[in-house]
């Protein structure tokens, strides 16, 4: 039993996005998310170096945010702060929902747990579509999904990062007894390692879709399990199994496993709305520069 | 290039229109900013004061809860890192925030339950809260 999950868990499915396809226009409208798609925008900040860009997307942002921006200890900090502010506006205002949002005019709030949103500016004639981000970054990249009719939890992580505590105590501690028996049962060092932190940004990506904090959804009280459909690995879905009853955690959830700029794995986790047999989510990737361009990236399927 | 980051992001500073952030030590300083940057699902970040306990932890605590962040968070030499710091803006994601919580019940042998991390915000929070779990052992 053990040793199947763990073929799966390095099996699934995790789709590299690295190839341009092609540059679109920074103007012309693009059309939101199918309720059945994801899209997923990404920006490098070694990417961004111009002064007067950044200079711009400071303009962008709130006094709030501003003031958040430059409360980061370093500069390093601040541009990725920046950065992040900039992709969220420009992305939403992108899809160019009304003449009257722009990426200046977003205002955005948290829920009652700290997960930010946009609030629209209703009318009687205007009622915004249902529409969902969110955002997770590290040093080197900056990630924003967004969806329609489905909350929607992302989390990215360099393939590289290594970890302060030894991998399989840091489970022992956070994780599931059954997810850390697959972790324990993956010999190779750096094999273990990167199924770690796949394994983490899926974790990360549904509590974050759920919205309720880190303590509404500890990670020990549910397992991410990897479920065959049929006997191709790469078919395998994922699924939330609630470890405590009664249980507050939903699990009509549906993932998707991303490698971002050759560099990053990313998760994505969003509402399963009674697709069958589990169809496997569809992702449109976009690398962007905020204001300046964007390009579509096309998958390569990659079955390791 | 760090540095031209550096020089860049300095001068942006000066178009921030709340020149004036108040930081005091015992006063739970009102943060207008909304950490929006990313929603990490543990989040260190904006505490009610009503939690903070009445002992103040010893300034040998602060000191090793400094290091372990410091070391977790890869924070540079020119930086300082205080009892004032707070965890969001030297950087940590979730991840670092869980390490950092998992180092700190190693170093001091105590436990820390998911409510009580999510009010740290501070070093000075996680050294008064060592303490409190400390002194219950």
């Amino acid at each position: 039993m053990l040793p199947y999950f763990s073929k799966l868990g390095s099996k699934m499915k995790i789709r590299c996005f690295d190839q341009k396809m092609f540059c679109t226009s920074a103007f012309s409208p693009l059309q939101l998310p199918s309720r059945m798609e994801t899209h997923l925008w990404y920006v490098l900040p070694n990417e961004v170096k111009s002064q007067s860009l950044l200079s711009q997307y400071v303009d962008l942002l709130s006094p709030h945010e501003k003031d958040h921006v430059f409360s980061m200890r370093g500069d390093e900090l601040q541009k990725s702060a920046l950065l992040a502010r900039a992709l969220v506006r420009t992305t939403i205002s992108r899809y160019q929902i009304h003449s009257h949002v722009s990426p200046t005019s977003l205002v955005f709030r948290k829920n009652a747990h700290g997960k930010p949103e946009v609030i629209w500016e209703e009318s009687d004639d205007w009622h915004p579509p249902p529409l969902h981000f969110n955002l997770s970054h590290t040093s080197s990249l900056i990630a924003c999904g967004v969806t329609v009719g489905s909350p929607i939890g992302i989390d990215v992580e360099e393939k590289q990062r290594t970890m302060k505590n030894r991998i399989l105590s840091f489970a022992k501690r956070y994780f599931s007894r059954e997810e850390v028996e697959v972790l324990s049962a993956i010999s190779d060092a750096e094999v273990q390692r990167h199924e770690f932190i796949k394994l983490w940004t899926l974790k990360e990506a549904y509590v974050k879709a759920l919205g309720i904090g880190f303590s509404g959804a500890p990670f020990n009280t549910f397992t991410i399990r990897f479920r065959a459909a049929n006997s191709r690995p790469e078919d395998s879905t994922i699924a939330i199994v609630p470890l405590e009853k009664p249980t507050n955690l939903t699990t009509n959830w549906q993932f998707a496993q991303v490698e971002l700029a050759g560099t990053h794995y990313a998760a994505i986790c969003r509402q399963n709305d009674g697709f069958p047999g589990g169809e496997s989510m569809k992702v449109i990737v976009r690398k962007t520069i905020p204001l300046v361009e964007e390009n579509r990236i096309d998958s390569v399927d990659d079955l390791s | 290039m760090a540095s031209v980051a550096g020089s860049f992001m300095a001068s942006l500073s000066s178009h921030k229109p709340n020149q004036t952030l108040t930081r005091a030590s015992n006063l739970n300083a009102v943060s207008l900013a909304i950490s929006g940057k990313s929603f990490p699902s543990l989040k260190l970040s904006s505490a009610p004061s009503r939690f903070r306990v009445s002992c103040a932890a010893t300034p040998e605590t602060v000191d090793k809860v400094c290091h372990i962040v410091r070391k977790q968070l890869a924070v540079p030499e020119g930086t300082a890192v205080t009892g004032e710091s707070k965890f969001a803006t030297l950087g940590a994601d979730s991840l670092d925030t869980v390490e950092i919580v998992m180092g700190l019940e190693e170093e001091f042998g105590i436990s820390v339950e998911e409510e009580s991390a999510q009010t740290i915000a501070t070093v000075q929070d996680a050294a008064d809260l060592i303490e409190k779990l400390v002194s219950k052992k």
